[in-house]
């Protein structure tokens, strides 16, 4: 499933990509990750909680961060596994200068689901998948905003 | 003491009351001492190779009491049989392993089992089974597997095909150029799923003292489940005991040989305990067969007068990733046969490829074959109809065959024993108010409102028979049934039928059938079924034949029974049995009406056997084998009007006319009530079900939220008539009943609302006709 979308952050564009490519703040600010361990450069495992409609558990799996292109664009690819199936990710985040002080976040990617989480969850996944991204942008966003 | 009639009567359902207060006995509602729980870990992909499975975590969890890997099962059970041979097709049969060894072939295909305490921590354990698999590329659609560079679901199975079958009636090429008219269409007869209310499950018993294995199972046909259990596990079928009680549906899904029920049997036999494994909904609807399926290139080769010379299928089945028990036979025989349907077409010209794909299996699911056929006829004789601008009832009309040419011999072989399709069509016509109606239509048309009549003027296949022409067809069984009607001292009767209603209601008729037979009272009969240990050996009940079939049994044991009761009642009373007659339950002797006894008097003397003539024996009781001559050809006319709105694609049903023709009817209640169900289920193939997979092979609509099961507040209200036109194949002059309602209502459906779509040039729209699809297609035009 394609997912794509959009957010503009009030932050400059180095900050945020700073901040988005910081696994401390991907572990904070990504929803249900409860453990999130680096095990090579730009590679993590982590562990995460996901409901999607009726189906909920925890998934354990890689984050992997290529094509780091700072500050402009970078590729991130998740792969989890759990006891509701699994779930794939791939996608490409950009970041666009609007001005100084406001960034915008240019997001796009493939979504895929396995098991009984494909068979009861992939028409609620597209919903749920952008309230996750977007939970996560707003997240990082009110950090910047705390530490600035 | 007078008794009335039954045959015909609309008596309520007597297993009824015990169903609906909750006092049915389903397989998990039995419980035996020591009973550990099983549950099966499932592939989450569709088409994988199985690096390594860690079950070191689900072992040492507590409560688990043993964890299996296909490996470990390889020499207890053979692999999941396949039981219809179709020959001359090249067919090729799927090594299919209870779980899966090396590489799984669909999205829930057996990777382990868990044996535990109970069923919470067998569940646990399962999730904590670690499986790696290497994924290999997955394929779905049955054309695309069969194209060069497709994933090969087998080695030894190239480019994924199962099987080739044809049948060629006569010289279609001729045909074809010398018709008037030349129509080719693709149609997609989409995949459904069963969804029985009860799921799946059994309960499986090995005694390691006497060496035998008792299984409850939900199953159509204990005894050829018992046959097919003995197979796989090698224990003597004589020391097998399959038991189904009450069965919550099955539509087919229950017919087949499953890897659960069997790898239940070989764990009980291995740990010596009593299994339970009772599936989940999620289960059933990835590991429970689906039907249908079939992408279909149709040509059809007529004159412009609307005569229809002849047909050319060719048929691109999906059978999933391994052949079911019957699956082969389904698209081929039960399909290909009836491409005539209704009509007197001479050439019929069918091929229909078998392929493998990375989906879950499909066979038999009600009516089998028939829809697909019927589908294909009905909507093509509609698209044909307005290429010539006639009438769909018109046009049906003239491809009839006539009432005075049965039986009808089809150029496919069959000999359709009765019909008057005429005479259905022409109730249906007078009950929808057909000329009213058309007037209606043209008139809101002018107001910008779109309503559709469609018809399907089908006829189907019921009771397959006889025994021989199973075995030409390649199904490795008997299509008789067995019936043994027992007499008790008191006159009171058991029967032992080898039919096994699962929502059919022969406790109901059976009984019927036996009252009339036996001038006893109908609360004086008990029905038994389901156990392979009190019944003779019976084929089941599929088909729309237990009445038919198993029910004629029952008459010809009744028989037996009858001329014995009245040898010994000629004896008794110093007669010859021909000077005896036989009444409301009472012989007498004929001119001498007082001079009598009651059958429950002569039951009695049979068992006391004071007074027994020499060559007679003591007890009451006879059993019969019933083999039928021939199949049974119900028929009928569905007419079906709906509105669609252009704006939403939403569908309004404004009435449904069902004619149909079961030949006699037992009980017209319950015959009423198997069209309802019918009608409901190809309804919802028309507008709502579909069995949707994404590319990679995940079924997207695995649960009761995603897969549209109609509710009573989606479907119109039924009118629902019949003509009646006995069949001479058996005594009580029944046909099936059980299937018409699905066969005929689909295409009725799709009919109506492309016939209301007709104003935007729109001529087809494949199944399932949901708001969407039809909105794009007005979109489409429109533009």
């Amino acid at each position: 499933m394609k997912i794509s979308g959009s957010y503009t952050i009030r932050a400059g564009r180095d900050a945020v990509f700073a901040r988005l490519t910081d696994p401390q703040a991907i572990a904070s600010c990504l929803p249900g990750v409860e453990d999130l361990n680096q095990v090579a450069p730009d590679q993590y495992e982590m562990a995460m909680t996901v409901a999607i409609g009726p189906v909920k558990g925890t998934f354990t799996g890689k984050v992997q961060l290529a094509d780091i292109n700072p500050p402009e664009s970078y590729r991130m690819a998740i792969e989890g596994q759990g006891k509701p199936g699994f779930a794939r990710g791939n996608g490409i985040v950009q970041l666009r200068a609007i001005d100084d002080q406001t960034t915008e976040i240019v997001y796009e990617g493939d979504v895929e689901l396995g098991g009984p989480f494909a068979g009861v969850a992939q028409r609620m996944l597209g919903g749920v998948a952008k309230r996750m991204i977007e939970q996560f942008f707003s997240c990082i966003e009110r950090q910047m905003g705390a530490s600035a | 003491m007078a008794v009335t009639k039954l045959f015909g009567a609309a008596i309520k359902r007597r297993e009824d009351p015990r169903l609906i207060t909750g006092r049915g006995n389903f397989t998990d509602h039995i419980r035996l001492p020591g009973t550990l729980v099983m549950a099966i870990k499932r592939s989450p992909h569709a088409h994988a190779r199985i690096v390594r499975i860690d079950t070191s975590k689900a072992r040492a969890m507590r409560g688990v009491v043993a964890v299996y890997t296909g490996q470990d099962l390889v020499d207890k059970l053979a692999p999941v049989p396949c039981a219809w041979l179709i020959p001359d097709s090249d067919l090729k049969l799927t090594p299919y392993r209870a779980v899966a060894v090396d590489k799984v072939r669909y999205v829930g295909d057996a990777v382990a089992v868990v044996v535990a305490e109970d069923r919470y921590v067998a569940q646990d354990a399962v999730e904590a089974i670690d499986v790696e698999y290497e994924v290999l590329p997955a394929v779905v659609d049955q054309e695309k597997a069969m194209e060069p560079g497709a994933p090969q679901l087998y080695d030894e199975i190239p480019n994924n095909l199962a099987f080739h079958w044809k049948l060629h009636v006569g010289d279609f090429d001729a045909v074809w150029n010398e018709a008037e008219v030349r129509l080719s269409r693709r149609l997609i007869n989409h995949r459904l799923i069963p969804t029985a209310m009860e799921p799946r499950g059994a309960l499986a018993a090995y005694n390691p003292g006497s060496g035998e294995l008792t299984i409850w199972c939900t199953s159509q046909n204990p005894h050829v489940h018992r046959l097919l259990l003995s197979a796989v596990t090698g224990l003597p079928e004589t020391r097998i005991r399959v038991i189904a009680t009450d069965v919550g549906g099955g539509f087919g899904s229950k017919i087949p040989m499953y890897a659960g029920e069997m790898i239940a049997a070989a764990i009980s036999r291995d740990l010596g305990r009593p299994i339970k494994w009772i599936e989940t909904r999620q289960e059933n609807y990835v590991a429970t067969i689906h039907g249908r399926d079939h992408i279909q290139y149709v040509d059809i080769a007529a004159r412009r007068d609307g005569t229809i010379t002849g047909v050319r299928v060719r048929a691109y089945a999906n059978m999933g990733a391994y052949l079911s028990t019957a699956a082969p036979g389904v698209p081929t025989w039960l399909f290909g046969l009836m491409l005539q349907g209704a009509y007197a077409i001479p050439v019929i010209h069918c091929d229909v490829y078998g392929v493998l794909t990375n989906t879950t299996p499909t066979d038999a699911y009600r009516g089998a074959g028939r829809p697909e056929a019927t589908y294909l006829l009905e909507r093509m004789i509609d698209i044909l109809a307005r290429e010539l601008g006639m009438d769909p009832a018109e046009i049906r009309r003239k491809n009839f065959i006539p009432k005075d040419r049965f039986p009808y011999t089809t150029p496919t072989g069959l000999q359709y024993d009765s019909g008057d399709y005429e005479a259905t069509l022409n109730r249906a016509l007078e009950l929808v108010d057909y000329a009213n109606l058309r007037r209606q239509q043209a008139e809101l048309r002018q107001q910008g409102r779109y309503i559709g009549i469609g018809f399907s003027t089908y006829v189907e296949v019921c009771g397959l028979a006889p025994s021989q022409a199973a075995g030409a067809m390649g199904f490795q069984g008997g299509l008789w049934e067995s019936a043994t009607v027992r007499v008790h001292p008191t006159g009171k009767v058991t029967v032992f039928t080898g039919s096994n209603p699962h929502g059919q209601g022969e406790e109901t008729t059976f009984a019927q059938l036996v009252a009339d037979e036996l001038g006893v009272p109908f609360e004086d009969v008990e029905i038994i079924h389901g156990d392979t240990e009190m019944v003779p050996f019976g084929m089941g009940t599929y088909g729309s034949r237990s009445t038919a079939v198993g029910g004629a049994a029952l008459v010809a044991a009744c028989r037996k029974v009858k001329e014995k009761a009245q040898r010994i009642a000629a004896h008794l009373l110093e007669v010859s049995p021909e000077d005896l007659a036989f009444e409301n339950g009472r012989f007498f002797v004929k001119g001498a009406p007082d001079r009598g006894m009651t059958f429950q008097e002569v039951a009695l003397q049979a068992y006391l056997a004071w007074k027994l003539p020499r060559d007679i024996e003591p007890g009451l009781e006879a059993t019969h084998f019933w083999d039928p001559v021939n199949n049974t050809f119900p028929f009928g006319c569905h007419i079906c009007v709906v509105e669609v709105d252009p704006e939403t694609g939403k569908v309004d049903f404004l009435k449904y006319v069902a004619v149909d023709d079961v030949g006699n009817v037992i009980n017209p209640m319950i015959v009423d009530g198997q069209v309802h169900g019918g009608i409901a289920q190809g309804l919802a193939q028309a507008v709502y079900e579909y069995a949707a997979y994404d590319a990679n092979g995940q079924l997207l609509s695995a649960s009761l939220m995603d897969y549209a099961i109609p509710k009573a507040s989606m479907l119109p209200s039924f009118t629902v008539d019949r003509t009646v036109t006995p069949t001479p194949v058996n005594p009580m002059g029944v046909k099936g009943a059980g299937e018409t309602g699905t066969i005929a209502s689909t295409p009725a459906v799709v009919n109506a609302v492309i016939d209301a779509l007709a104003p935007f040039g729109i001529e087809h729209i494949d199944m399932p006709l949901t708001p969407e699809r039809i909105w794009r297609a007005v979109r489409e035009r429109s533009s």
